[in-house]
């Protein structure tokens, strides 16, 4: 299989460790642009608490990425990326019609459901594809980490059902992995 | 298509301007958008090797949203713009982005004249078959029956056919894409771009305002016909032709054809012409040829 349909060119059969790690990293940064994207244009539609949903998004992704980029550089240094912004489309990012002006937070949390269950089905079937032990490793860790971002807005949904005001249970970085070494 | 001035690794931000769009959340031109930076970023042609001209409208905001040069004109008259940008620097790649009231009504009279005249240009419609700018009135592509502000009993007129417009006058490269399908689309204008000609892409960008439901996005997902899935020949002509006969009706995405064999543009007819008119004219990357002593 060359490339699942949403990583054009990325041949899973053959990819190695650091360019799991490239795909992963490169699918954080779409994701978290994505998502500031989404808050930028729901801010300038009068969408306020949305939006900052979003960017409270964008900074767990955003994190999930530096985790992801410092395991990288503790194995392969400052080496170039093997997998280009042109490789990656929509794994995780949110697609750009899921949004509405004035839509409501729970409306966002499914928005960001959604996106998490994508990438996880995006990793699932990576590590299906995949024969390089190392790579298949990484991917499966990947598969528990978007399951656990899943769990993340699943609770957030559940609060949001019983205490639509209040504060989210706890900081959503925390729900991001830290970063271990290979 | 490496420039002197090309950057190894053009990454779509390259084309990205600081200025945020302000289109409704969820509309279609954002994936447009992204595709066309995707699409440069393919190219790697630098910023200021670029020049965007757009008419009036929602997508015509285009101009202000890339890094490159950029010229937000009137109200349909992109396609004039674009062919004396051209004209007047033919190094520059001129990509021209309106909507299709921009293109098909008030400017509809000059998309002939730019398909015959065949400069290097690429023209990107975002075709939301409604006036959405201006509150939802009906367009040139608005489909016959749609009611709108403008039509409350329903629109009595056929709609204009895009694709059978521009093949019809001869366009070398004619394609549709949707924002549905990043990847196809982003592909699409690259070889759109790419295309040594004028190259027309009818982008079916939904407008989530005052758009039809059966326009969506998520319409497009579930109907959207590849041509590539179809086994279409994109340097059959006839066939191009007989598929844009369902424009309206099915979506069909791809190249619906591509001039194999490429004639030489106006631009570079009008540099020949001048060349035999003026045999002692220097070229451009000979003026200073003048001031050297050989």
């Amino acid at each position: 299989m060359n490339g699942l349909p949403c990583s054009p060119g990325v041949d899973f059969k053959k990819v190695s460790l650091m360019q799991a790690l490239d795909l992963a990293v490169t699918i954080e940064e779409e994701a978290r642009d994505r998502y500031l994207e989404l808050a930028d244009a729901l801010s300038i539609a009068h969408t306020p608490e949305a939006s900052e949903f979003f960017r409270k998004m964008a900074r767990m992704e955003e994190k999930h990425r530096v985790a992801l980029l410092t395991k990288r550089r503790a194995s392969f240094g400052d080496r170039p990326s093997t997998v280009g912004r042109l490789q990656i489309f929509d794994v995780e990012a949110p697609d750009y019609d899921t949004v509405r002006a004035f839509m409501t937070v729970r409306q966002a949390l499914d928005v960001a459901l959604q996106s998490e269950r994508k990438a996880h089905a995006f990793f699932k079937a990576a590590l299906a594809e995949t024969s390089d032990p190392e790579a298949r490793f990484l991917f499966a860790e990947l598969v528990a980490e978007e399951s656990d971002h899943e769990a993340y807005v699943q609770a957030e949904i559940a609060r949001q059902a019983t205490d639509p005001w209040g504060d989210p249970p706890g900081d959503p970085a925390a729900y991001s992995d830290e970063p271990v070494p290979q | 298509m490496d420039t002197a001035t090309t950057t190894a690794t053009a990454t779509p931000k390259d084309y990205s301007s600081p200025l945020k769009p302000i289109w409704c959340p969820g509309c279609g031109d954002y994936g447009v958008l992204q595709a066309l930076y995707r699409a440069l970023a393919a190219i790697g042609r630098p910023p200021h090797e670029i020049a965007f001209i757009s008419g009036i409208g929602c997508s015509s905001r285009i101009p202000g949203y890339t890094t490159a040069y950029g010229f937000n004109s009137v109200h349909g008259r992109a396609l004039p713009i674009a062919q004396g940008v051209k004209l007047a620097n033919p190094d520059l790649q001129v990509i021209v982005a309106g909507g299709d009231g921009d293109g098909f009504s008030i400017g509809g009279g000059h998309v002939a004249h730019a398909v015959r005249r065949n400069l290097d240009l690429t023209y990107l419609v975002m075709d939301n078959q409604v006036y959405g700018l201006t509150k939802g009135q009906l367009s040139p592509t608005s489909p016959k029956g749609l009611a709108t502000v403008t039509s409350p009993l329903g629109s009595l007129e056929e709609p204009i056919n895009p694709l059978l417009y521009t093949l019809a006058y001869g366009a070398g490269f004619v394609a549709q894409g949707t924002p549905a399908d990043l990847p196809g689309l982003t592909a699409l204008i690259e070889q759109a771009i790419r295309y040594p000609g004028f190259a027309f892409v009818n982008i079916q960008s939904p407008c989530v305002t005052f758009g039809q439901e059966e326009q969506q996005m998520r319409a497009h997902k579930a109907h959207m016909r590849p041509l590539a899935s179809l086994g279409h020949d994109p340097s059959d002509q006839l066939r191009a032709l007989d598929l844009a006969r369902s424009y309206g009706k099915e979506l069909h995405t791809g190249v619906l054809y591509r001039n194999p064999n490429p004639p030489p543009t106006y631009d570079a007819l009008v540099r020949e012409r001048q060349r035999a008119l003026a045999p002692e004219a220097k070229d451009r990357a000979r003026l200073l040829d003048v001031f050297l002593q050989k």
